[in-house]
């Protein structure tokens, strides 16, 4: 035996002690979290399921809207929705391949990623300021469609970026290199090889931005939502409801708040419905996709 | 004389889910003795020497099987804490893995947790930690820097220092020159000579000569058995088992 | 020589490509600028009305009143203290269940609980804002005897909700991103698990977790809905929390739909529009700055 021994046990109780402490408040926090997402979910269902009915979905407000559907706001958000992708698709996907396939180091990449960075933390309603600013006013886009698919594309471009990026960096290295060993070019290497077996993760990043641009409301306030709407819009110039701001018009504005409670709850469960589907999608997809990983 | 053997292991398996990775290991090592474990990659050697202090407890889905006896108790009997056993076994790894702290930081890190709070105390056990790894010279003007700046040999000693501030009986030894030049291997070599006069040191090595030039045991594993555990001498002189000559003279491995 | 010139076309064409992806992604720096241009186009105007210091430190808004009054400072105020107690709540939140995801849970109950707070994360915030009008509002209200509850605590714990995803997943990947080498010196010589984590795992992870921290209060700052809902709308210094305010964003969404085009309350929101940039700003290069400083260095001395 040595004769010093550093370790007395005496202390051990204590410090396990402080183990279970930690360990407690770590487990109540996991809890508290999930406690609120199905606390929510759950009252929001529990109140609006009442609402939902076949005329909810497919007929248009009437009465001032204290009564009837909620049809044109659905329509319009799947068109900013729709638009939104449009614009942020091709735009991410391309940079994405630019930023891990073409330069991978030095300043021009720094200054990019920068950029990217701070886009996704511009607050929502500052894009509704620029899109106002921007696509309404400089580009006379008027409040349309237009004006509000594009100011959302903006606003999930950095989405798409990131689940691009990381969908194209787990490409395999072989797999490029086989193909560079055989003479092709590098366009076509990405062309062929790269995003065919990046599409998947693409896509799912591509489904997460589009539930996020679906529940977004301070970047079409100005930009392209209208408070009312009784008939569909007919081109991209036209002004549209859209369902968040549908939800915050009824919750907030009016003499008629109480009343069309259950009509706001419906709104918002058609709204939850849609943006979580989208989104519980995109997260099946996601481990599958891990699960059935080829390589 | 009576041999004094601190940590016996009787039919010891281990599994990693369904897969056996040792099988029916039984092994006394003596006190105050350098035990080389050898073997080719993924014969066991690892796998036995991280069963002596419990790491493989952080492993999911293992399974260990038999009796490993530190001083007399089974150290896998359900009333032993884990937390315990490695404050008493030290264990220096493969890759030098110094924590991202300054030098004296690193050292005292362990001995704080095991409560031992007097500055000077402190200080002292530093100092010793570090004369003792022979590392005291390099580093005693720069123990507030990070450890990450010292060169490889030096965070492998400032390794074999931070396990000795606890003064443990035993210091398993994983591989420890392989990540090092060879001028950094002679030190740690010399070091572990000097070591073994007040420590039980278990080292796996897949350096023959290490083992030949550094230890009194050898065991050589292969497929997850201990095929032959000998004085060094005569496992390198006049293997009793063909396995082993096979190996030491290269014909295999 | 035909070869060589096919070759060099084909060359040409690659290089082509890579310029025209570079600027692809260069766009989201143009665009970065660009939002930046038009946020002062239409938001500069306000000085010569008035100057920048009367309206960051006035504290009167009345953009309605003849004269109208531009002091945007309890707006400021309004936002700070409602991100203040968000964070409050939300980091030790995020944190906890970032440790608890990466180092304790069991791997069922990690899959589920990251699901969790990946849907947390796409809660629409008008939803949030909805929830905390007519949920916690009216319960606030009843129990504390409160004249409204729609204030700053309310709003900071549906801010809280949003802001919790962002630090948990952020800190999550900081925490996975430790080697493993630190955790098995750190069990080897004897520490227990709270230990580990504690002393070792978390102060190697520090600059991932203060990014997650920073990123989860810019977030916090810049949400729109949820205090426009619940935060009460009361444009003057708060004296406590829970008193009505009006945050920035609010102000912005609230009053643009009413303000005439290019008055000097059109300016003045849009004038709010770039301070909050330039907040939010900062707090994304700081974050950037943090990340990247220590990523190669690891932590460092701690």
């Amino acid at each position: 035996m040595n004769e010093e021994i550093l370790h007395p046990v005496m202390n051990m109780k204590w410090r396990y002690f402080k183990q279970r402490l930690f360990f407690g408040a770590v487990r109540l926090s996991a809890f508290v979290i999930t406690f609120a997402l199905l606390g929510i979910l759950a009252y929001i269902l529990a109140n609006g399921f009442r609402a939902i009915t076949w005329e909810f979905l497919t007929q248009p407000p009437t009465d001032s809207m204290t009564k009837g559907g909620i049809m044109p706001a659905i329509v319009g958000t799947l068109y900013l929705t729709v638009g939104a992708i449009l614009v942020a698709m091709p735009l991410g996907v391309v940079s994405a391949i630019f930023l891990t396939e073409y330069a991978k180091q030095g300043a021009l990449i720094r200054i990019i990623r920068i950029g990217v960075n701070c886009l996704a933390g511009v607050p929502s309603v500052v894009f509704g300021l620029f899109g106002l600013g921007f696509f309404v006013v400089f580009l006379k886009f008027g409040s349309s469609i237009l004006a509000g698919a594009l100011t959302l594309g903006i606003l999930i471009l950095p989405t798409i970026i990131g689940a691009a990026e990381e969908a194209i960096k787990a490409v395999p290295q072989t797999f490029r290199e086989a193909s560079l060993a055989l003479g092709v070019s590098k366009w076509n290497t990405i062309f062929r090889i790269v995003l065919p077996s990046a599409l998947p993760g693409i896509l799912t990043g591509a489904i997460l931005g589009v539930g996020r641009a679906a529940g977004e409301t301070a970047p079409i306030m100005f930009t392209a939502a209208a408070f009312f709407t009784a008939v569909l819009p007919k081109s991209i110039f036209d002004e549209v409801m859209a369902l968040p701001y549908h939800i915050y018009v009824l919750a907030t504005a009016g003499t008629h708040i109480e009343e069309t409670r259950p009509l706001q709850y419906g709104t918002v469960l058609v709204l939850i419905a849609l943006v979580l589907g989208i989104d519980l999608i995109a997260i099946i997809m996601r481990s599958t996709l891990r699960r059935n990983k080829r390589w | 004389m009576e041999k004094d053997f601190i940590i016996r292991t009787k039919n010891v398996d281990f599994f990693y889910g369904a897969f056996r990775a040792l099988s029916d290991v039984t092994v006394d090592f003596e006190k105050n003795k350098v035990t080389a474990l050898i073997g080719p990659s993924g014969c066991g050697k690892s796998t036995l020497l991280r069963l002596l202090n419990r790491m493989n407890d952080l492993i999911d889905g293992t399974r260990v099987e038999g009796e490993i006896l530190f001083e007399g108790r089974n150290i896998y009997a359900p009333d032993v804490d884990p937390v315990e056993i490695r404050q008493r076994i030290g264990m220096v790894f493969q890759k030098p893995n110094p924590f991202p702290k300054s030098i004296f930081n690193n050292i005292t890190y362990a001995p704080k947790l095991a409560g031992i709070r007097d500055r000077g105390e402190i200080e002292a056990l530093v100092e010793a930690s570090l004369k003792q790894a022979v590392l005291w010279d390099e580093v005693k003007d720069i123990l507030t820097k990070s450890a990450m700046t010292l060169s490889g040999g030096q965070q492998q000693r400032l390794c074999i220092a931070r396990a000795l501030a606890m003064k443990p009986d035993v210091i398993l030894m994983d591989e420890p020159t392989s990540a090092l030049d060879p001028i950094s291997t002679a030190k740690i070599e010399e070091l572990i000579d000097t070591l073994k006069k007040h420590y039980t040191i278990i080292i796996v090595t897949h350096n023959m000569q290490q083992a030949a030039r550094i230890s009194e045991y050898t065991g050589f594993f292969y497929l997850g058995k201990l095929i032959e555990f000998n004085a060094t001498e005569k496992i390198f002189t006049n293997p009793d088992v063909k396995q082993t000559e096979d190996y030491i003279t290269g014909r295999f491995g | 020589m035909k070869n060589r010139k096919h070759s060099l076309t084909k060359h040409a064409k690659e290089i082509a490509i890579r310029n025209l992806f570079g600027f692809f992604a260069f766009l989201s720096v143009l665009l970065l600028g660009l939002i930046l241009v038009f946020l002062f186009r239409e938001g500069l105007p306000l000085f010569k009305q008035i100057s920048v210091v009367d309206f960051l430190f006035g504290t009167a808004w009345y953009p309605t009143y003849d004269p109208p009054e531009y002091g945007i400072w309890p707006l400021i105020v309004g936002s700070l203290a409602i991100t203040f107690f968000a964070c409050l709540i939300a980091v030790p939140l995020g944190l906890l269940s970032a440790v608890y995801i990466a180092e304790i849970a069991p791997a069922g109950i990690k899959e589920i609980l990251k699901s969790i707070i990946e849907l947390l994360a796409g809660l629409p915030s008008v939803v949030l804002g909805f929830f905390g009008m007519v949920i916690v509002g009216p319960w606030l209200q009843e129990t504390f005897d409160l004249p409204t509850g729609l204030n700053i605590i309310n709003a900071a714990v549906m801010l809280a909700i949003m802001a919790i995803p962002t630090i948990s997943s952020i800190s999550e990947d900081a925490l996975y991103a430790v080697p493993r080498e630190f955790k098995e010196a750190s069990y080897a010589l004897g520490a227990t698990k709270y230990e580990t984590i504690i002393r070792v795992i978390i102060p190697a992870a520090l600059s991932g977790v203060s990014t997650a921290v920073i990123l989860g209060m810019a977030r916090a700052i810049g949400e729109t809905m949820v205090v426009l809902m619940v935060a009460g709308g009361a444009a003057a210094i708060p004296e406590g929390i829970f008193d009505a305010v009006r945050p920035m964003t609010a102000s912005i969404a609230a009053e643009m739909g009413e303000a005439p085009f290019r008055s000097g309350h059109y300016h003045a929101l849009f004038a709010t529009g770039i301070v909050l940039f330039m907040i939010t700003l900062a707090f994304n290069l700081i974050a950037d700055y943090i990340s990247n400083r220590f990523r190669e260095t690891g932590s460092g001395t701690l």
